[in-house]
């Protein structure tokens, strides 16, 4: 469903790399040829395309998930070349290796920071293909019919609890568990977050007895439940099935709360993960 | 050394720095008698690599200091594997055991603290008042941050980490 908005995305963002040596290359060049034509008095004006390229590859480390804070500076050095005078021979030596750096750097961005785009910031629909995602498609099913009142309370019981703000999620999820028509798993997974959030909240260890899954709930569980004998482990487990289920129903019944669940995708991979 | 109610530290490689060219100054002093004439202001300028690392050790220690009753006050208890990219910006405080100790000859020392959930790397900008060693058992204030500022996974930013002796 969206292959062909990220090829399209991706193709952009293919061009946009290619056009930094163009324009940094090219615009020494002309420079260069309008020199000897006798129309640009000085040669640090034909240091404009470099400068342009330098803002360009800074716009492309930008919009990636990881940082690369060499080119993000690069605009700076290319500023300074075209506002400081210089002689024709070292501008133009000195502008062909500051083209030859920001081709040098666009490749390494394009490889090593990978090509694609920072998924918040265009706006993306749908999860990332990892594990999170395969668990979410398959309660599909069981959750397909939620409302979305219901969906918006996984939501934000499901945030505030990624959040920190333990008191806030164990208000939404009593909440939740108790509005009506929501399904008997879910109405579980709100009563587990709801005794870790204020267990978590008081600084409380884990209790004797605890809040748990049903059996019947295995087919939802994101994680297996480790040996009966692990008591610290099974509590931990239970708590990462009830955040993972509840941020499958707010996937499916809350669409609106979607790019803000996208943004908490790193949160879910790490309790899937760990 | 104190000055005043804080205990400053200098750090092992500016006691070395001066170390290196105060024994470079000796020996130029010896082999050229030119370089006498210098002394008058190359000796204050060897007695300036002290002062300046321990006058920034005083400032950012003292700092510190202030920052701890706020700390103290407004930092939520968490567990390591449950901090997160949403808790940027939070005053946490998280107890635990420390694993490794790096950059502590820079006064620059950067923990490893674990508990029973998770491990997470705790930055700290200046000395602690306490030394803190591998296994010890500790308690910390400070506010979630990226590693790299703009990038990088959570880390604390720490402003309070001292010893306890209950288990995390």
């Amino acid at each position: 469903m969206t292959d062909k908005p990220d090829k399209l995305r991706n193709n952009r963002i293919y061009y946009l790399e290619a056009l930094v040596p163009v324009l940094a290359f090219g615009s020494t060049l002309s420079g260069i040829a309008l020199w000897e034509a006798g129309i640009l008095s000085e040669i640090q004006y034909a240091a404009a395309g470099s400068f342009l390229a330098s803002c360009l590859l800074a716009y492309l480390a930008w919009y990636r998930p990881r940082k690369d804070i060499v080119s993000l500076t690069t605009p700076l050095y290319g500023f300074i070349f075209l506002v400081t005078p210089i002689d024709y021979y070292q501008g133009i030596l000195l502008q062909l290796f500051y083209a030859a750096g920001l081709t040098t750097l666009v490749i390494r961005l394009h490889f090593r920071f990978g090509a694609g785009a920072d998924d918040r910031s265009h706006g993306r629909k749908e999860l990332a293909a990892t594990p999170l995602r395969t668990y979410v498609e398959s309660t599909r099913d069981v959750l397909a019919g939620l409302e979305p009142a219901g969906g918006r309370n996984a939501s934000m019981a499901f945030l505030y609890f990624a959040e920190g703000e333990y008191r806030k999620a164990a208000d939404v999820s009593h909440a939740g568990a108790c509005h009506e028509g929501t399904p008997e798993p879910l109405v579980r997974a709100f009563g587990i977050l709801r005794q870790h959030a204020e267990l978590l909240e008081k600084n409380l260890p884990r209790p004797v007895t605890y809040q748990k899954f049903l059996p019947a709930d295995a087919a939802l569980m994101a994680k297996p439940l480790p040996a009966a004998d692990q008591p610290d482990r099974e509590f931990d487990t239970m708590m990462d099935n009830a955040l993972l289920l509840l941020y499958s129903a707010a996937w499916h019944a809350s669409e609106a709360d979607r790019p803000i669940l996208i943004a908490s995708q790193p949160f879910a991979n790490k309790l899937l993960e760990a | 050394m104190k000055i005043g109610t804080i205990d400053v530290k200098v750090s092992n490689i500016s006691i070395g720095v001066f170390v290196f060219f105060t024994l470079l100054l000796i020996i130029a002093a010896m082999m050229d008698t030119g370089i006498r004439p210098h002394l008058i202001w190359m000796i204050p300028s060897l007695f300036l690599l002290l002062v300046i690392p321990v006058a920034l050790n005083y400032m950012s220690r003292s700092q510190y200091k202030d920052l701890e009753p706020t700390y103290e006050k407004e930092a939520k208890t968490v567990r390591v594997r449950l901090i997160n990219e949403s808790m940027i910006g939070k005053i946490v405080r998280i107890e635990g055991v420390v694993e490794r100790v790096h950059f502590q000859f820079l006064n620059r020392p950067q923990y490893s603290v674990a508990d029973r959930s998770g491990a997470i790397s705790v930055k700290m900008f200046t000395t602690p008042p306490e030394d803190v060693k591998v296994k010890d058992i500790v308690e910390v204030y400070g506010q979630v941050i990226r590693r790299y500022m703009l990038t990088g996974e959570p880390v604390i930013n720490c402003v309070i980490i001292r010893k306890i002796d209950r288990k995390p």
